[in-house]
């Protein structure tokens, strides 16, 4: 799951040619607000989660490690 | 003259440049002034003024286009005419406050400054001349101002936030065209197909707007609220609390959707007007690698209920679903074919389908969060940037506009609108619900 979404991260939403790292800081890369909705929506798409507002937090989004766990959760969550 | 300039071919706009003159048109059409904007730094010190000249005349000589007019050729495309003009410098007026020592011309206020830049008829872009202009005013013994003042036609946000960096000396921006490719107009209609059918969709919403029937808007009038860092602190854990630390798209849209439909209701109780908002998204894959003077943006047409504006949080969930639903549609791909399959049609025409589906209305505001001002430089020629924000003109219809940025943590928003469609009252109602929903006082 982190390899895709770093791939969705690096192609849909901050379309760059430098790879991205699974701690990279996504904020510094130029995540900004209109990137985080192309994200959400994609992680709809592809991973069948829906990210609640209330998680959507600066530390939640802030390494594509962390937004994998968060995913995960979420699924797991969803599964019980 | 630069050597290149006697070579530069006429550069076509782009889609969402002919959307802007559509706009500029109606403006024209009506005696509403043109489609200006005005961008504020206010500086701590005193203004370098010899640097602030030089990139005036270098920035100039870089770019013809700051001299030319837009112009539709034999093929009804409308061209930046660069082949026409002699690039120049940018030219820089100095003012200061009275009691402020400097030199220039003394004015009353920064407020009178911007009023004259936004409501002005020296920038045309229809005729050859400047389309951008400088203004650096002092304001007292530590503490000036850069006011430019600039055609919507010429830059959006996105390009206003390149030149800026390039006046900071942070960032250099790529120049010329976006090249386009040549695409049939039966293709086009198809990817516009869904934008159309959305477009009859909006007349059963009753959308409405604080446009006057009968009344002759006038001039454009602005009020700018600078929130200091803790009413901006403030104004951010209420955003978090409601719709989340980052939406700030759904957000900020929502509260400026709700001010106006405060202001809607309290003239038409008895009727179950929607807001459609026109927000500029100007974030498509790589705004990094945009020229600086083509638009940017693409307008996402989203429709709030009345049921769905009951309070902030309901509307700034409903947006973002009314986004989501905007981009699963493929709607943003359908908005820009079908505004390229008006690029041949002048401009007077281009807010047609608008007016017919939708009886004389565009959409109920203009909307922006422009995100971080200036980012990436916390000075320009040589002073501290103390606060930046823009002061957009807005027509009539839609009559107002809501416009929020940040710079340093600290948050402004500028209201915007024309003489005759906003009265005292109404903008004190305005500010209320804006107050109510920001969770901070707006004075």
């Amino acid at each position: 799951m982190e390899t895709e979404l770093i791939e969705i991260l690096r192609t849909e939403v901050l379309d760059t040619p430098d790879p991205l790292t699974p701690r990279c800081d996504l904020f510094a890369a130029g995540l900004d607000s209109m990137g985080i909705m192309q994200l959400l929506l994609a992680i709809e798409d592809r991973f069948g989660v829906a990210i609640d507002p209330a998680d959507l937090s600066r530390e939640n989004f802030s390494t594509a490690e962390k937004i994998a766990a968060l995913v995960a959760e979420k699924k797991a969550a969803a599964s019980r | 003259m630069p050597a290149d300039v006697q070579k530069s071919q006429p550069l076509r706009v782009t889609s969402s440049d002919g959307f802007l003159l559509g706009l500029e048109s109606l403006m024209r059409r009506d005696g509403q002034g043109r489609h200006l904007a005005a961008t504020v730094l206010e500086c701590e010190g005193a203004p370098d003024l010899e640097s602030i000249s030089r990139m005036a005349r270098d920035f100039g000589d870089r770019h013809p286009i700051l001299q030319a007019r837009v112009a539709r050729g034999r093929d009804w495309i409308a061209r930046w005419r660069v082949d026409e003009v002699v690039a120049a410098a940018i030219p820089v007026e100095i003012w200061h406050l009275p009691g402020a020592s400097g030199n220039g011309t003394e004015i009353a206020s920064l407020d009178e400054l911007i009023d004259r830049c936004i409501n002005g008829d020296d920038i045309d872009i229809f005729k050859p001349g400047p389309n951008l202009k400088l203004h650096v005013i002092v304001l007292s013994p530590d503490r000036w101002a850069l006011v430019i003042a600039w055609s919507h036609s010429l830059l959006d946000a996105v390009g206003m936030t390149k030149l800026l960096q390039e006046f900071a000396g942070t960032a250099a921006s790529p120049t010329g065209a976006i090249p386009e490719d040549e695409v049939s107009y039966s293709a086009l209609y198809q990817e516009a197909h869904p934008m159309i059918e959305e477009m009859r969709s909006f007349p059963g919403w009753r959308v409405r707007s604080l446009k006057r029937k009968g009344g002759r808007p006038g001039k454009c009038r602005f009020h700018v609220v600078n929130f200091d860092r803790e009413a901006s602190a403030a104004i951010r854990a209420k955003m978090a609390e409601t719709a989340g630390e980052l939406l700030l798209l759904p957000y900020f849209a929502s509260c400026a959707a709700r001010a106006v439909r405060g202001v809607i209701s309290a003239r038409h109780p008895d009727e179950p007007a929607s807001i459609l908002l026109t927000l500029p998204v100007q974030r498509q894959k790589d705004p990094a690698k945009r020229p600086l003077f083509h638009n940017h943006m693409t307008a996402y047409m989203l429709l709030l209920t009345r049921d769905e504006m009951t309070d902030i949080r309901t509307a700034s969930r409903a947006l973002y679903r009314k986004y989501a639903g905007f981009i699963r549609r493929k709607l943003p791909a359908a908005m820009d074919a079908l505004t390229r399959m008006m690029e041949r049609c002048p401009s007077r025409l281009y807010n047609l389908p608008a007016f017919f589906y939708m009886k004389g209305e565009i959409c109920s505001l203009f909307h922006s969060h422009t995100g971080s001002f200036l980012p990436g430089a916390d000075h320009i020629f040589g002073s501290r940037v103390l606060n930046g924000y823009h002061v957009p003109s807005v027509c009539s219809p839609p009559g107002a506009g809501i416009f929020f940025s940040e710079h340093d943590g600290q948050l402004s928003m500028t209201l915007s609108w024309k003489d005759g469609c906003l009265s005292p009252l109404e903008l004190e109602l305005m500010k209320e619900t804006l107050a109510e929903d920001l969770g901070v006082a707006v004075p």
